[in-house]
C-alpha cells in the first residue's frame, strides 16, 4: 500500500493559538480514515492544510504523493473536498446548475459535463430534484449535492469535513452508505467527525486528536480493546452453577457474581462469547432471565488517553 | 453506484499552452454563466442598473448643463461633454457591485471550495469582469440612445460609440480587479463598504468627469492627472466633442496598462487573501 496522505510534525498557529500542534498523520490508499476529536480540536485546520487552502506554519504534508506547498495544483486535480459549512451563496442556482458549474471548473470535457452531472446527481438521489433551487433544498439534500460535487473529477482521495453534521438520522445513514460504496470503488476517504458512532461505524482506522495533537491512532476495535474487556451481565436464578459451567472457557477472562446475584463475565469479545455462553447455559439446563453486555466505546478510549470525556466537550464547546 | 463512476481518471498531462488556455476559458465561462443565471433571476436589478445612468445623463445634461460656462468646457453641448463622466461614474459603481459576490462567497465559505479546485487564480475575477462588461454595454447603449434623443452629435460617428465601449471595458477591468482585490483583502464586508463608499465619489470628482482638467484648481488638477479615470474620460470625450485625435490612443494606452496592473494585483490578492494561503 502507498500512503495517500503523509503529514509530519504539522503545525499551524493562529496568533497564539496552536490549532494544529506537531501532528503526524499517515493515510493509506483505499482506507476510510477518521479524524475524531471535540470541537476546536484542529480537525478542520488539518483538513484545510491537506486541501491546499492553508499553509502550515511548520512541518510537511504530502497528499497523493505531492507536497502541499510546492505542488498544490497537482493535489487539487486529485482530491475532492466537501466542506463542513454549506455555503448559501448558491441559493439562486438550481442543483443541476451548481453541479454543472463545478464540473466545468474541474475541467470535465465540455461534451461530458451534462452527463457527468446527471450521473452524480443520480448517485446521491437528487436527480428528481435537479431543477429545484439550491435554496429550496433541505440541509440533507444540500450536503448530498456537495458530496456529489466532490466526486465530479473522480478523485483518488475524498476529504469530508463533518459529512453528517446537522443531518437527520435518515440522511446520515444515506451519507454513510455512499461513503462505504466509494471505498468499495477504491476511493480513499479522510473524514473529520466529532460523532463517536460515525467514527466507529465508518472508519477503518482513525486518529483521535485533541488540542491539535494526536491522542492515539488505530482501528476502532483495537482502540476499544486496549481500553479493556467487554462485560456480559446475566441474571438467572442459578448464577453459581452457570459460573461453574463457564469456568475455564478460552473466551472468558474472569468472572464474578455480584451482590444482586448477577453473573458478570469479562470477555475478550462479547459478540463471540455470547452464543457460547448461551449454549453452555442451555446444555446445562440453566434458565436465563436477561443477558446484556456493554462494550467500551470510543468515548472510553478518549477518556483513557486524555482523562476527559469527548461527549462533554461536545456539549460545552 | 456504477463501477465506472469512480474509475480512476488520471489527470491529463497538462503543460501545453493550448490546454491551459482552453481550461481557463472553460473556467471563466462556467463562472460567468453563474453570474448571468443569477442576474436572470433578478431581472429588476437589470432594469434599474440600465435605467439609472440614463437618468443621470438627463439630470446632468439638461439640469446642471444650464449653469455651466460654455467657455470653460469648450463646447456648447454639456450633455455630450458629460456623457463620458457618467459612463465612468457608472463603471466605477459597477466595479463595487462586481466585487460583492466574491465577498459573499468568501464570507459564506464557498470561496474555499473554489480555491480547492484546480482553477487559475484569475478566472474568478475575469468572470466578474465579463459579466460587468456585458452589463456596462447595455448601460452605454441606453446612454447613447438618450444622448442622441437629447441632440448630442458624436463627432466621430459610430466609431465614437465603439471607442466608448472599449474604454468602458478597460476601465471596467481595472475597477473590477481593484475592488475584487479589496474584497479579498478586507476582514469583513463592513470595511469593504466603508472603503468603497469613501473612495468612489472623490475618485469621480477628482477627475475631468464634469469639468475640464485645465479648469480645476491647481491641486485638484494634479490629482486629476494622476487619476486613471481622467484618461478613460479623455479617451471617450474626444471622439464625441472633437473627432479623431492621437491623444485618444495615448489615453487608451495609459488606461490599458493600468487595467493590467490592477488585474495582476487582484489575482495576487486572491492568492494571499488571508496573507498565509497556499499560492
Ligand atoms: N482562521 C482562524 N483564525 C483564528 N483561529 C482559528 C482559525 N481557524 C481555526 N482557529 C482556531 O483553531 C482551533 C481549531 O479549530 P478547528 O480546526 O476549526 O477545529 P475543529 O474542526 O476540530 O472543530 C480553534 O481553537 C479555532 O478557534
Ligand atoms: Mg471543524
Amino acid at each position: 500500500m502507498t500512503a495517500m496522505i503523509e503529514a509530519r510534525s504539522l503545525v499551524r498557529t493562529f496568533g497564539s493559538t496552536r490549532a494544529v500542534d506537531d501532528l503526524d498523520l499517515q493515510v493509506e490508499s483505499g482506507e476510510i480514515f477518521g479524524l475524531l476529536g471535540p470541537n476546536g480540536a484542529g480537525k478542520t485546520t488539518t483538513i484545510r492544510i491537506l486541501a491546499t487552502l492553508l499553509a502550515p506554519s511548520g512541518g510537511t504534508a504530502r497528499v497523493c504523493g505531492f507536497d502541499v506547498m510546492t505542488h498544490p495544483q497537482e493535489i487539487r486535480r486529485r482530491i475532492g473536498y466537501v466542506m463542513q459549512k454549506i455555503s448559501p451563496t448558491r441559493n439562486l442556482l438550481t442543483g443541476r446548475q451548481c453541479i454543472e458549474m463545478e464540473a466545468s471548473l474541474y475541467h470535465v470535457p465540455r461534451r461530458e459535463v451534462r452527463a457527468r452531472a446527471e450521473e452524480l446527481l443520480g448517485l446521491v438521489g437528487l436527480l428528481p430534484h435537479a431543477d429545484r433551487l439550491f435554496s429550496q433544498y433541505s440541509g440533507g439534500m444540500q450536503k448530498r449535492l456537495d458530496l456529489a460535487c466532490g466526486l465530479l473529477h473522480r478523485p483518488q482521495l475524498l476529504i469530508l469535513d463533518e459529512p453528517s453534521l446537522g443531518l437527520d438520522v435518515q440522511s446520515r445513514h444515506k451519507v454513510w452508505d455512499y461513503i462505504h460504496d466509494l471505498r468499495r470503488q477504491g476511493v480513499t476517504i479522510l473524514l473529520a467527525t466529532n460523532y463517536l458512532d460515525e467514527a466507529d461505524r465508518l472508519c477503518d482506522r482513525l486518529t483521535i486528536i485533541d488540542r491539535g495533537r494526536v491522542v492515539v491512532t488505530g482501528t476502532p476495535s483495537d482502540l476499544k480493546r486496549a481500553v479493556g474487556a467487554d462485560v456480559i451481565q446475566v441474571t438467572t436464578a442459578e448464577p453459581a452453577p452457570l459460573a461453574a459451567a463457564i469456568a475455564g472457557q478460552p473466551w472468558l477472562q474472569r468472572h464474578a457474581v455480584s451482590e444482586a446475584g448477577e453473573l458478570h463475565a469479562h470477555v475478550t469479545d462479547a459478540a463471540a462469547a455470547l452464543p457460547a455462553l448461551m449454549g453452555i447455559a442451555a446444555a446445562s439446563s440453566i434458565p436465563l432471565e436477561t443477558v446484556t453486555y456493554t462494550r467500551p466505546t470510543l468515548d472510553d478510549v478518549f477518556l483513557l488517553h486524555t482523562g476527559r470525556e469527548l461527549r462533554e466537550e461536545e456539549v460545552t464547546a | 453506484m456504477t463501477e465506472q463512476a469512480i474509475a480512476r481518471e488520471t489527470p491529463a498531462t497538462r503543460g501545453s499552452t493550448t490546454a491551459a488556455i482552453s481550461d481557463w476559458a472553460q473556467e471563466v465561462t462556467a463562472l460567468a454563466k453563474r453570474w448571468f443565471i443569477e442576474l436572470g433571476r433578478e431581472r429588476l436589478n437589470l432594469v434599474f442598473s440600465v435605467a439609472q445612468p440614463a437618468i443621470w445623463l438627463i439630470f446632468f445634461g439638461s439640469g446642471i448643463g444650464r449653469a455651466v460656462d460654455r467657455q470653460v468646457i469648450g463646447t456648447s453641448d454639456y450633455t455630450g461633454f458629460t456623457l463620458p463622466g457618467i459612463v465612468a461614474f457608472t463603471v466605477v459603481g459597477g466595479g463595487v457591485a462586481a466585487a460583492m459576490p466574491l465577498m459573499w462567497d468568501k464570507e459564506g465559505g464557498y470561496l474555499d471550495k473554489l480555491m480547492s479546485m484546480p482553477i487559475s487564480r484569475s478566472s474568478i475575477i475575469v468572470s466578474r469582469f465579463v459579466y460587468q462588461f456585458v452589463l456596462a454595454s447595455f448601460q452605454v447603449a441606453a446612454l447613447v440612445v438618450v444622448a442622441l434623443l437629447a441632440g448630442v452629435s458624436f463627432e466621430l460617428g459610430p466609431l465614437a460609440v465603439v471607442i466608448i465601449l472599449a474604454t468602458a471595458g478597460l476601465l471596467s477591468l481595472a475597477v473590477t480587479a481593484s475592488f475584487s482585490a479589496l474584497a479579498y483583502w478586507v476582514p469583513g464586508h463592513g470595511t469593504f463598504f466603508a472603503i468603497t463608499g469613501f473612495i468612489t465619489l472623490p475618485l469621480v470628482f477628482m477627475s475631468n468627469a464634469f469639468v475640464p482638467v485645465e479648469a480645476l484648481p491647481r491641486w485638484m488638477e494634479i490629482v486629476a492627472r494622476l487619476n486613471p479615470l481622467t484618461y478613460a474620460i479623455e479617451a471617450m470625450r474626444l471622439p464625441i466633442i472633437k473627432g479623431w485625435d492621437g491623444d485618444i490612443l495615448v489615453a487608451l494606452g495609459v488606461l490599458g496598462a493600468f487595467s493590467l496592473a490592477c488585474l495582476a494585483v487582484g489575482a495576487s490578492q486572491f492568492n494571499r487573501q488571508t496573507a498565509d494561503r497556499v499560492q
